[in-house]
């Protein structure tokens, strides 16, 4: 029954993938939206050229040595991995199974461009020790400890890093 | 991802969302926000194109320069196979 209904999750993501359209309209009609209103802001201490930059991904990449993601919960799965800086491209994997990730599955830096960070070294950027991969599909209750558990959790062991700055990436 | 984005901004950390689905950003905006029309999956470009990938990475980078209030969109003028990519690494100084 559970690997019907995975099949039937990486059905659907192959769709949207060949049909954008309906992602597009789940995205404007089937997420609950978030107002800009409490948007926080915080200013660059230094130009990103110059800063140490962290990467955060929803798209399922985590170590080969990390759990995979929960694809049972249909709720989704609010936890994350940390990803070394100097990991090897080859020790990333990908759990997810609510978009395609055949070309990611390829080469990861489609979704998670470490190594295409780490090259910008000449032109003064610095890659923060720790990234972190998520799971982009969270839902209910899992949102809500998305909200007050992980997400502040990731925040907090960046700013232990050092990270001056922050990219996120989709699946 | 919004949802993370303002968590790491609300700790001091700012941050810089890329997005292909611009209806998903206008829904959950992040501090910064870069639409790239690319493919679901491959917000990066193609596999295995490391100029294409590393060019998009840079002008995500760039938004920090450039978005200067909460919410703010900006998105990238390429379109897939159509536009020619030129390398930050092949720019000279490279730094805007």
């Amino acid at each position: 029954m559970t690997s019907l209904r995975r099949a039937w999750h990486q059905l659907l993501s192959s769709w949207y993938t060949r049909a954008p359209w309906w992602a597009a309209l789940y995205a404007r009609w089937g997420l609950a939206p978030v107002g800009a209103a409490v948007l926080p802001w915080a200013a660059p201490r230094v130009p990103f050229h110059h800063g140490r930059i962290a990467l955060v991904t929803a798209a399922g990449v985590h170590p080969r040595s990390a759990p995979p993601f929960d694809m049972e919960n249909p709720r989704g799965d609010a936890s994350f991995r940390e990803i070394p800086g100097d990991v090897a491209a080859s020790q990333l994997m990908i759990t997810h199974d609510y978009y395609d990730h055949a070309a990611a599955d390829r080469d990861v830096n489609t979704v998670f461009p470490l190594e295409r960070l780490r090259e910008l070294a000449p032109l003064g950027v610095r890659v923060a020790p720790r990234h972190f991969g998520f799971m982009g599909h969270v839902l209910d209750a899992e949102r809500e400890r998305l909200t007050r558990e992980t997400a502040p959790e990731v925040a907090r062991r960046l700013v232990a890093d050092g990270a001056t700055h922050a990219v996120f990436t989709p699946g | 991802m919004g949802l993370i984005a303002r968590e790491v901004e609300r700790h001091g950390i700012p941050t810089v969302a890329l997005s292909v689905l611009p209806a998903a950003t206008a829904n959950t905006p992040a501090p910064r926000n870069v639409v790239v029309r690319f493919r679901l999956g491959q917000v990066l470009g193609e596999p295995g194109a490391v100029v294409q990938q590393r060019r998009v990475l840079w002008d995500a980078l760039g938004a920090f320069a450039v978005i200067t209030r909460p919410g703010g969109v900006i998105e990238l003028p390429y379109r897939w196979k159509r536009s020619t990519y030129v390398d930050p690494l092949a720019r000279g100084t490279g730094v805007p």
